[in-house]
Formats: structure tokens, C-alpha cells, sequence
């Protein structure tokens, strides 16, 4: 073996990559040539300088991707659950363009009142080019709409575009039906859409019966920037005022949300019933409270519950 | 139960075995993802799909090969989607100008301390901030073999599986990774 290959073959070596007969071939050139023992130690010192920058990712990193793949886990097979399609695939009858129908009984449809109409976008099926430009899945309704996500060159003069298109599809149901209310969730939470989310979190409060649209609803007070959906939120949640963990979500947007309006309606609430827990939080609200309406409801409050309107 | 019991029973619904096999791998899926794109919110992105797209296809998985393969292959398209992309909107850089002055986002990944001699410090900073820029200048495909191998310990003929070439090719690929990381790490180590 020549130096020029034992060095080649260096990084292989270390790496345990190299044929058995490969490696007694480096390791004899290695211990007969000074040199290429020196370019070994270089090479070592620079895989432990490679070493020195891994990342690892922290626990808490760890932690809030598992906590949000959890959520979006929840979301994802909400409408699995609610249209018995089950485990093969809601999702791929979307994207094969099945269509969902809803049957409800007239009755409970009137007695709900109000009808939804739903037009979600979502991602459908890659395209490629064969002759021409043809969908690769025969019987797709073309796209309305579509972006093309990155292209790659396969080989000369031809190219692979991958696309991703939305469609819109309509459906339709009573606003107490389980799985329109799942949609309604999702859509509730939709980041790129305040207006969405604000029809979405008014349509779901008058069902604040069922647990998960009331967590729905204290995550949308306590987490979503737009005050307008804070208080359709807030709307929702009144009647459950007494209830403990409803009442723990308030008192903290009263202590942190930066909307004057949200707070002075979460005060109106809590201070309806008085508790020993909330002369400690009206205190420290008048600690760095300047809306005059809000320190006013506080400080009667504090007033009635026979407490100092300063923390100690 | 064992893996594959656990597969089965992910397979017919049991969101705990899923949520336990997810457990299996995640820690290691978003260490490959933060490596390979040295950005958190990229490499939570890559984690999320991931595992929502093992969720939804779960069902097609009939053990032709190992799950580890089939969630690797998911993640490595993946991550090679994303530095594909990156490439097309040119490298992005980890330091964000923030109202609380200039911040390096990958100061919320741990890395190993270096020594507290200053001069050290600083060499060691140097040899870091280069390997970054070689690092940054591997084509995607020389990033996820290098990454996979160095840091992941994958055997190449793995690595080939996991990105539908063979071994030979990923050979190749590590090959020049490391030539080029030489090349470049010449006058430092």
C-alpha cells in the first residue's frame, strides 16, 4: 500500500468501515511510515474536534417536542375517532378524494340550532412530470391551488417537481356533533387565521359542557395572542367561574394578559366569590395594575374581605 | 412488552404502546435532526413530522425490515428535505437579532464545556466556528451520511439502507465529507 492510499483510507479506517484485509493493509503501512503515523494522530485529533461540537439537544427540548407531539397526536386522530373511518386512513381517503358525509337525525339538527360549514385546505397527493406534465395518482380532481415545494434535477434535461397542493372541500353538520366540534378545535387553533379562530372558539362556547372544548377554551384565554378570541374564550368559560382549575387558568390571565379589556372581565368574575387565595392575587395585582376600573374592583374587594390592599 | 408486540399494538389502536415506542426513539431522532440542522425549531419541525407520519402510515409497517430502518428512512428524507430547501433559501444563520440584543439560538442546545483556559477557549471556538462552515458547505446528502456516521454511529451499509443507495455510495459520501473536513481543518488540528 502506497502513502497516498493508506492516507485515503484513514477516516475509513477509524471509522471501522474498511474490509478486514483493507484494514491489515493500513495498519502494516501505518507502523512502517513515520509519516502516515503522524497523519493518523491528525486525523484522530480531528475526529475528537468533531466530537467537541455534537449537539444535544437539552431535556427540555425533548420535553416540549413530546408535549407538542402529544397535542397534534390528539388532533390528528380526533377525526379517526369521530367518522369511524379508523386506522387505514381518514387521511388517505382525503388525499384520494373520498368524500365524508355527516348523516343526522333532522330532529337533533334543528334542536342544535346551527349548522357549520367547514372549508378546510389541506395537503393532497406529489405530482411528478412523466411526457408531460399527469397527476401520478389516476382520478384526482386537479388541484385548486398548488406550490411547488422544491425541484431536483433526475438526469439531463429532465426534472422531478415536488408541489404541495391544497383543495378545499365542504362539509357539513350540527355544532353538537362530535366530530365537527373535533374540525372546530383544530380550527381554533389555527396560528395563521385570528378570524378562523375567533368564529371557531364562538361556535365551540355554547358546548363548555364537555370537558375537552372547556380545556380548549382555558388554552385559548391563557395562549392565543388575539384578544378577540381571549374573550370569546372567556365568554365560554363564565358559567365554570367556581369550578377550581377554571378559576386557577383565570386568576393567572388576570395576573398576565396584557389586554385591559380580558382583564377587567376576569376580574368582574373572580371577584363575585371570595376566597382567602384571592387577597394574595388581588394584592399583587395592585402591584403593577394601572387600568383605574381594575384597581378600583380590587381594592373593594380586598375592602369586603377585610384585607390590606398592600402584600407584605 | 417487546418491540414488536409493541408495534402490534400501536398498529390496532393502543395509543400507549405508540406513545412508548415513540419513546424508544425520539430522544435520538431529535438529536440526528438538531445535528444535522443545528437549528431547534428545524429539528423539532423534522421530530414532529416524523412521528406523525409514522402515526398515520403505522398500518402499512409489516415488518420487512426493522422499524428502526423505517423510522430512520422517514427521518433522514426528512432532514434531507429541509437542507435541501435551506439550501434553495441559502443557509440560515443560528444568531437572531432580538429586542434583548444579538442571540445565538443554539445556546439552547447543550454542548460539551470547553476548557476554561481563555486561550484555549478560544481556539477551541475557532476550530468549532470552522467545522460549523464545513459543515455548512457539505452537500445535504455528504451532511446525512457524515452526520449518521460520526454522531449517530451507524454502520454505512445502515445508512445506505435507510437513504436507498448502497453502501458503496454512502462510502463515497463520507469519503468526501471527511476529505473536505480535512481539507478545511488543515492549520487547526
Amino acid at each position: 500500500m502506497t502513502c497516498d492510499e493508506a492516507r485515503k483510507n484513514l477516516p475509513l479506517f477509524l471509522y471501522g468501515e474498511l474490509s478486514f484485509d483493507e484494514e491489515e493493509l493500513v495498519e502494516a503501512h501505518v507502523d512502517e511510515c513515520a509519516e502516515c503515523r503522524r497523519a493518523l494522530e491528525r486525523e484522530k485529533a480531528m475526529f475528537a474536534a468533531l466530537d467537541a461540537v455534537e449537539m444535544v439537544p437539552g431535556p427540555e427540548a425533548l420535553a416540549e417536542s413530546r408535549a407538542e407531539l402529544r397535542r397534534r397526536l390528539a388532533l390528528a386522530k380526533a377525526p379517526l375517532n369521530a367518522s369511524n373511518l379508523a386506522a387505514a386512513g381518514l387521511w388517505d381517503k382525503i388525499r384520494e378524494g373520498f368524500t365524508i358525509h355527516f348523516h343526522f337525525a333532522p330532529g337533533i339538527a334543528q334542536v342544535a340550532g346551527a349548522a357549520v360549514m367547514l372549508v378546510l385546505g389541506f395537503l393532497t397527493a406529489r405530482v411528478a412530470p412523466n411526457s408531460m406534465l399527469n397527476w401520478r395518482s389516476s382520478g384526482m380532481i386537479a388541484p385548486e391551488t398548488s406550490r411547488v415545494r422544491y425541484v431536483e434535477p433526475v438526469s439531463p434535461g429532465r426534472v422531478e417537481i415536488v408541489l404541495d397542493e391544497t383543495r378545499q372541500r365542504v362539509l357539513s353538520g350540527s355544532v353538537d356533533d362530535e366530530a365537527i366540534q373535533r374540525l372546530l378545535l383544530t380550527a381554533a387553533k389555527d396560528p395563521s387565521d385570528a378570524g378562523l379562530r375567533v368564529e371557531s372558539v364562538d361556535l365551540l362556547k355554547g358546548n363548555s359542557q364537555s370537558a375537552e372544548i372547556r380545556k380548549a377554551l382555558v388554552y385559548a384565554l391563557q395562549h392565543d395572542p388575539n384578544a378577540g378570541v381571549r374573550l370569546k374564550a372567556l365568554d365560554g368559560l363564565k358559567q365554570f367561574a367556581d369550578d377550581p382549575d377554571t378559576r386557577q387558568a383565570l386568576t393567572q390571565v388576570l395576573l398576565r394578559d396584557n389586554n385591559p379589556g380580558v382583564r377587567t372581565q376576569v376580574i368582574d368574575l373572580l371577584v363575585q366569590r371570595h376566597t382567602d387565595a384571592m387577597v394574595g392575587v388581588l394584592q399583587e395585582l395592585l402591584e403593577k395594575e394601572d387600568n383605574g376600573y381594575i384597581r378600583m374592583r380590587c381594592q373593594k374587594a380586598l375592602q369586603e374581605m377585610n384585607a390590606s390592599s398592600e402584600m407584605y | 412488552m417487546d418491540e414488536p408486540e409493541l408495534i402490534r399494538a400501536a398498529q390496532q389502536g393502543d395509543q400507549r404502546a405508540f406513545e412508548q415506542l415513540v419513546r424508544l426513539y425520539d430522544q435520538s431522532v431529535l438529536r440526528l435532526a438538531t445535528n444535522l440542522l443545528r437549528s431547534p425549531e428545524d429539528a423539532n419541525d423534522v421530530y414532529q413530522e416524523a412521528f406523525l407520519r409514522v402515526y398515520k402510515n403505522l398500518h402499512t409497517f409489516r415488518f420487512d425490515c426493522s422499524f428502526h430502518t423505517w423510522l430512520y428512512r422517514i427521518v433522514s428524507n426528512l432532514c434531507l428535505d429541509a437542507l435541501r430547501k435551506r439550501k434553495v433559501r441559502r443557509e440560515e444563520s443560528s444568531v437572531v437579532e432580538t429586542n434583548e440584543g444579538v442571540l445565538d439560538r443554539m445556546d439552547t442546545v447543550e454542548e460539551p464545556r470547553a476548557d476554561s483556559d481563555p486561550a484555549r477557549c478560544l481556539e477551541s471556538k475557532r476550530v468549532r466556528q470552522k467545522i460549523q462552515e464545513v459543515l455548512g458547505g457539505l452537500t445535504p446528502r455528504e451532511r446525512a451520511v457524515f452526520e449518521m456516521r460520526h454522531y449517530q454511529g451507524m454502520r454505512l451499509r445502515t445508512i445506505g439502507e435507510l437513504m436507498g443507495t448502497s453502501e458503496e455510495a454512502a462510502k463515497n459520501c463520507l469519503f468526501r465529507a471527511t476529505q473536505k473536513m480535512r481539507a478545511a481543518l488543515g492549520d487547526f488540528v
